[in-house]
């Protein structure tokens, strides 16, 4: 980790262009992106889903308008908080090519966490005619956070998007060991879609469930900047999840350079 | 036509069971591919049952029918997975590589080869979960589902699986000229995961792609109708002609690119 320290400054120098770069390879990829993005839509289908099951009734205090105002949040901040650095991770130690990158002066996951990043403003300007046509099939939903719950969340989803890049990278640097990392990732993935908010709000499951669910790292993922988003979490009362989703940051970052550097002392036995 | 259609389907038979035992030499994998399949089984339905407990009835379907649904979904999702997926997703790297040109020598059926060249084993397991699953949300019923409501949900689960496998082949049919479409594999699978829902949930615009456009309600929902005994003439022709179109306008679209195609080596 000391030579991720002393790459700082250069980092630093370099970032102007490493950004330039990534955002050229986004221009490049364009078409791809917009695919990623309408493989995210599902939030959208829970939509449908959950505003035919509360026309019978509010659920948990949600009403018609109040789903469609979490299902709009949750589209808006799974684009947000979004990476896809398991795939690439997973891809260039099995293929070798992480060897290349090792040899540039800048640590790599820095560099992915760069290319990542500059994805984020494309993200938005894609969704944003969808999230405008819902806006103008439902106007009622457009209701901005005070200043402060918009600083909240802004905190918030960038501590849910660093959580979301650390446990991908921990993911990857598994195919060090095994093959099947991507397999390995797709049981967290569907576990994840299950328990981060992002097929129901939390509120929905058994009371019984809601402690469990606050502590495990699927909702700091997911469901805190969206509740933050969609005026659900009172501002005044987010610090514990605040607390929980650092909490959380603080050990997968752990996580990742223990299983980073000891991947690598095995990568490197092999000669590379 | 006919002797060659008959070698045609012996030569496929042949291919897959290779590709059934090549794949059953890598048990540990297998088993490994078994036990995520389990979580991810587990996972898919779970969401019905948390619907459930907060209401009796979405959009006027009970539970029962509701399960039924989802057991055919897991059901498509196993046989897609299983036999459409792996095959057509080689068709892309095929085409990438130039190794295309091997396949279009060999005296069969084009489609036919690329279609049934392999099988994705460890997808058993979703289909027997996906029975398992069905035959369990059938005894949830009062009353099992007749003879004909049986035939006609055959029929059309038939009917609907052909859509799908078609639209696959139409998304591989743009890969003659996109060459990075992988990414389409998860859209296609986005896509059709509405397809664990009862058609009716959806209105409008949603429910016209997930039927005519996706085709997934014909291999989830219109089934699910027929074995509940909800289904009527307009129901079963529906579902046919879906599966007459996408089967014509895969069939062009796939006859135009191979004409298109000019190999790698020209």
């Amino acid at each position: 980790m000391t030579g991720a320290v002393a790459a700082l400054p250069r980092l630093v120098r370099a970032l102007p262009s490493l950004a330039r770069v990534s955002v050229a390879r986004h221009v490049a990829y364009r078409a791809e992106m917009t695919i990623w993005i309408l493989t995210s839509l599902l939030p959208l289908v829970m939509l449908a889903l959950w505003n035919a099951v509360t026309e019978q009734g509010d659920i948990a205090g949600f009403g018609q308008a109040d789903v469609a105002r979490y299902f709009v949040a949750t589209l808006i901040c799974r684009q947000l908080t979004g990476a896809w650095v398991i795939w690439e991770l997973s891809f260039v130690i099995r293929t070798g090519r992480l060897s290349s990158q090792l040899l540039r002066p800048y640590p790599p996951l820095l560099v992915y966490a760069l290319w990542m990043l500059t994805a984020l403003p494309f993200r938005l300007a894609i969704l944003s005619p969808i999230v405008g046509g819902l806006l103008w099939w439902r106007p009622e939903l457009f209701a901005l956070p005070s200043p402060a719950g918009l600083l909240l969340t802004a905190m918030s989803v960038a501590l849910a998007w660093t959580l979301n890049f650390l446990v991908q990278c921990a993911f990857g640097c598994l195919s060090f060991w095994v093959d099947k990392s991507d397999g390995v990732f797709g049981v967290w993935q569907v576990v994840w879609g299950l328990l981060s908010g992002y097929i129901a709000p939390l509120a929905f499951f058994p009371n019984a469930w809601h402690g469990v669910l606050g502590w495990l790292p699927f909702r700091s993922t997911l469901a805190v900047p969206v509740e933050l988003l969609g005026g659900f979490l009172d501002p005044t009362r987010a610090g514990l999840d605040l607390a929980r989703q650092a909490g959380w940051v603080a050990i997968a970052f752990v996580v990742v350079v223990v299983l980073w550097q000891r991947g690598l002392r095995r990568y490197g036995a092999f000669g590379a | 036509m006919s002797g060659g259609l008959r070698h045609s389907l012996r030569v496929a038979g042949a291919l897959m069971r290779t590709s059934w035992m090549t794949g059953m030499q890598y048990r540990a994998d297998f088993l490994a591919d078994i036990g995520t399949g389990f979580v991810r089984t587990a996972a898919t339905v779970a969401p019905l049952f948390l619907v459930y407990s907060r209401t009796d009835e979405i959009a006027g379907w009970p539970f029962a029918d509701a399960a039924l649904v989802m057991a055919l979904f897991l059901l498509m999702e196993g046989l897609v997975g299983g036999l459409v997926e792996p095959n057509l997703g080689m068709v892309v790297e095929a085409i990438r590589e130039g190794t295309l040109d091997l396949v279009l020598m060999k005296p069969a059926d084009a489609q036919l080869l690329v279609s049934a060249r392999t099988v994705a084993p460890a997808r058993v397991w979703d289909v027997l979960a996906a029975l398992a699953f069905g035959a369990w949300a059938l005894a949830q019923r009062d009353a099992p589902p007749s003879p004909a409501d049986i035939a006609v949900a055959a029929a059309l689960l038939g009917a609907g699986l052909v859509s799908l496998y078609a639209l696959w082949l139409l998304a591989i049919c743009t890969s003659f000229w996109f060459v990075r479409v992988d990414n389409l594999r998860f859209l296609l699978w986005s896509a059709t995961d509405a397809g664990q829902w009862p058609i009716p949930v959806f209105r409008g615009w949603l429910r016209f792609v997930l039927t005519w456009v996706v085709p997934v309600a014909v291999v989830t929902s219109f089934p699910a109708m027929a074995l509940a005994g909800r289904w009527d003439g307009h129901l079963v022709l529906t579902g046919m002609a879906i599966a007459a179109l996408f089967t014509v306008v895969s069939r062009v679209a796939w006859t135009r690119s191979l004409r298109a195609y000019t190999s790698a080596s020209s």
